[in-house]
């Protein structure tokens, strides 16, 4: 009678079973939880990127959805197999910062071919047909500020005033958009001439020796354009190194920590200030918003950059304090 | 003999009809403007945005005294009512009005005190940015695939401030003189200063 009642009620549980599993998975495809966010980041070497990563994810899951950040480790072989894995394991939009222009632009587009959307962060790709929506700080409006900046307080000299550019990885788009819009204001100018412009790959190290040569065959230079924060620090040391520091003005962007500190204390002029936190998260509203039917996103968002000078360092004093 | 001399004359007829109909030469500076025709024209945009657009626009300016105690009572009432921007973040910009009575004429502005108010600059010497360009809200990010036109557009709006408003004012301009102005301003939503404004001109 027992032996009956198991024969039974064992096909009746494994029914029921079976029905609310299959009632739960339909009921959590429907639901917003269900939905996967994917966050692929050039690098997780550069805190910066850090800061990019963990916000973009910490917003999505903030919205309701999973987060899983991959680290593309400035390897574009790596981010193409990130993205195969991404759209084999059913991810619903991909949050991304990418490790090449132009080398991006086939794991964006097999995303799109899989009907996931990829929003670009801080770093875009060369189409205007791969991403849904690329959210990019606006660099060349930052050293426009920049230009004027360096324009008012560069010395007035009627035989000229010469400086120097210190440019960074010459094939990232970022590079010249910076370089162009200082140039837009600061050529408007003859009487500051341009003697030397390198590259030093956006690093601390090479701007350093880069600007040491300059410094030699350039010994009456009054200023230095870095690209970024990291090479200005660098060209700074050069500078002090060289006994310079009060002759030769330094200029930054990005808005790193060690600059802003900088500027604090009367040694770098100015920076231009990102901010990654906006672009993140921008980019998983966006996801959220074409989750919920919205498609007319524009093809590229521009996120404002913010002059921090010696003018207004104040109002930024509380980023001098940030971990 | 004779039916394949013709055979092989069709052959070779046929073949240099294929061949000059298959290359053709074209001067490369005659390739290069016609490429060029396809490019977006950053100066013709500006220009009907100048005329079509912004100048009719300026009507709908606040009054920059009136702004000023708006900004004071509620901040971000008066970004959501009065400012625009193309970018996302703190940098805001302004359609604005006054006027006022110029009381300093310097190298790079002509500092103007507003009737019934503080006083402001106008730039003569810096005319950069994107202010002109985003204060109206008139442009549409979407309309733009390439944000370096974006950038292109603000350069040659800024060009025609410094040849059509700012030159003839510069020339003109004494210190006393009563004028009235319309103008763009950037304000940071966060980092609000509201005791040293300085105004794009757009007409005075």
């Amino acid at each position: 009678m027992n032996k009956l009642m198991r024969y039974k009620v064992l096909p009746v549980f494994l029914l029921l079973t079976g029905l609310l599993v299959v009632g739960g998975c339909r009921k959590s495809s429907g639901e917003k939880g269900a939905k996967k966010v994917a966050v692929i980041i050039s690098t997780l070497n550069n805190p910066w990127f850090v800061v990019l990563a963990e916000t973009a994810a910490a917003q999505a899951k903030s919205l309701g959805y999973e987060a899983k950040i991959f680290d593309s480790q400035n390897n574009t072989a790596l981010e193409s197999d990130h993205f195969e894995n991404v759209i084999v394991s059913g991810f619903d939009a991909i949050l991304f910062n990418p490790t090449d222009a132009d080398g991006s632009i086939v794991n964006v587009m097999k995303a799109k071919e899989a009907g996931i959307p990829v929003f670009c962060m801080d770093r875009e790709v060369n189409s205007v047909k791969a991403a849904t929506s690329q959210i990019l700080s606006d660099n060349y409006a930052g050293c426009v500020a920049i230009g004027k900046y360096f324009v008012q307080t560069m010395p007035k000299k009627a035989a000229g005033v010469k400086y120097a550019e210190i440019l960074g990885l010459v094939g990232d788009n970022n590079t010249w958009n910076r370089s162009k819009g200082f140039h837009s204001v600061v050529d408007l100018y003859p009487n500051l001439k341009m003697v030397a412009q390198q590259s030093a790959d956006f690093d601390r190290n090479k701007a350093l020796e880069v600007v040491e040569s300059i410094l030699q065959a350039y010994p009456d230079i009054e200023g230095i354009f870095c690209g970024n924060d990291a090479m200005a620090m660098g060209a700074y040391q050069a500078v002090m190194a060289a006994g310079k520091a009060k002759e030769i003005r330094v200029y930054g962007f990005d808005g790193a920590q060690d600059v802003i500190e900088s500027i604090s204390n009367g040694k770098i002029m100015a920076t231009g200030l990102q901010s990654p936190e906006t672009m993140a998260k921008t980019a998983a509203l966006y996801a959220d918003e074409f989750f919920k039917g919205k498609r007319d996103f524009p093809q590229k968002m521009p996120v404002a950059v913010e002059l921090v000078s010696q003018a207004n360092i104040k109002d930024y004093s509380a980023l001098t304090k940030r971990n | 003999m004779n039916k394949n001399g013709l055979k092989y004359g069709v052959l070779v007829l046929l073949l240099a009809v294929v061949a000059y109909n298959s290359v053709y030469f074209r001067k490369l500076d005659e390739k290069k403007a016609s490429a060029a025709t396809t490019k977006f024209d950053a100066a013709a945009y500006a220009d009907a945005f100048w005329k079509t657009k912004l100048l009719p626009d300026s009507g709908k300016a606040i009054e920059l005294n009136m702004l000023i105690q708006e900004l004071k009572t509620d901040k971000d009432k008066a970004f959501e009512a009065h400012s625009h921007a193309l970018s996302i973040g703190n940098l805001r910009y302004f359609l604005v009005r006054g006027t006022g009575k110029i009381t300093a004429i310097g190298d790079h502005d002509v500092t103007v005190l507003l009737a019934n108010g503080p006083e402001v600059t106008i730039a003569t010497e810096y005319v950069f940015g994107n202010a002109a360009r985003d204060a109206s809200g008139q442009i549409r990010l979407t309309d733009f695939d390439n944000t370096m036109d974006l950038n292109n557009v603000s350069s040659e709006i800024n060009k025609i401030i410094r040849n059509r408003v700012v030159a003839p004012f510069k020339a003109s301009a004494k210190t006393g003189q009563e004028v009235s102005f319309i103008g763009a301003i950037e304000l940071n939503r966060e980092h609000l200063h509201t005791d040293a404004i300085e105004v794009i001109p757009i007409h005075i």
